[in-house]
């Protein structure tokens, strides 16, 4: 019996691959999924990004980014599939389901905490959008990537 | 009123001591702020190492991660970041060094 859990694929394209050979990476990769019996949760394609530092000879790539839920062993097939892929300069796999939900907890545990002492002070537990603190404005454009992530 | 201190009796524990830092402050001659973990300020739980902007402030210009000494970062989110820093190097998101 294989456990299901959530990964993270991110794999970078060489900038020499075309419009067709990104689709065609990304049925191979559903595929894969399908075969497995996992399911592919989200795609993200961020498009044609510098890259820091030069990978081969390329100096940009297309990031993709893939959230599958699955055994391990499917991430082990695709991970060797990305491996002997010529078009992927880079890949990387990131098992995040432990991380979201102890960030999950986290945040719950915390709006208890909040909702606990508010309703101590006699206020309404969740604090109105003018009782913010004025720095809050700044940390929260800054959060944006991050908070569908979190909320998952 | 003693109600209302055992409720807030773990933050109110770390404000003591960051007015003791504060108070410290001028001694000594230069200027030293003690500064505190961006993450436990903003409360960020989860460091994603795809988020370039939220790792960038992390690393000076060499390239190399920024000691908790100087960031301020505390034990637990330093860890993180440190991950969350090393994921994103792979992906050639932050370089590895700058020269």
């Amino acid at each position: 019996m294989t456990q299901t859990r959530q990964y993270e694929l991110v794999y970078i394209v060489s900038p020499d691959a075309s419009e067709q050979t990104i689709a065609e990476l990304h049925t191979q990769v559903e595929q894969i999924v399908h075969r497995f019996n996992g399911t592919l949760d989200k795609t993200e394609n961020w498009g044609r990004r510098k890259l820091a530092y030069e990978i081969g000879k390329a100096r940009e790539g297309t990031y993709v980014v893939e959230t599958i839920s699955g055994a391990g062993e499917l991430m082990k097939e695709i991970d060797r599939r990305l491996r002997v892929t010529d078009a992927v300069i880079r890949h990387l796999i990131v098992r995040v389901d432990d991380d979201l939900r102890v960030a999950d907890r986290r945040r719950s545990e915390r709006k208890a905490t909040q909702a606990r002492r508010r309703t101590a002070r006699g206020l309404p537990p969740e604090p109105l959008p003018s009782e913010r603190r004025g720095d809050r404005d700044v940390m929260d454009s800054d959060d944006m990537s991050l908070e569908p992530e979190v909320q998952r | 009123m003693s109600g209302e201190r055992s409720g807030g009796r773990g933050r109110g524990g770390k404000k003591d001591d960051k007015d003791k830092n504060k108070g410290e402050r001028p001694r000594g001659g230069f200027f030293r702020r003690r500064r505190v973990c961006k993450f436990c300020a903003d409360k960020i739980d989860y460091i994603n190492y795809k988020d370039v902007r939220l790792l960038t402030p992390f690393i000076p210009e060499r390239g190399k991660i920024q000691p908790r000494r100087i960031s301020g970062t505390c034990a637990k989110h330093q860890r993180a970041l440190q991950t969350a820093i090393s994921r994103a190097r792979q992906l050639a998101l932050i370089p590895y060094v700058t020269e």
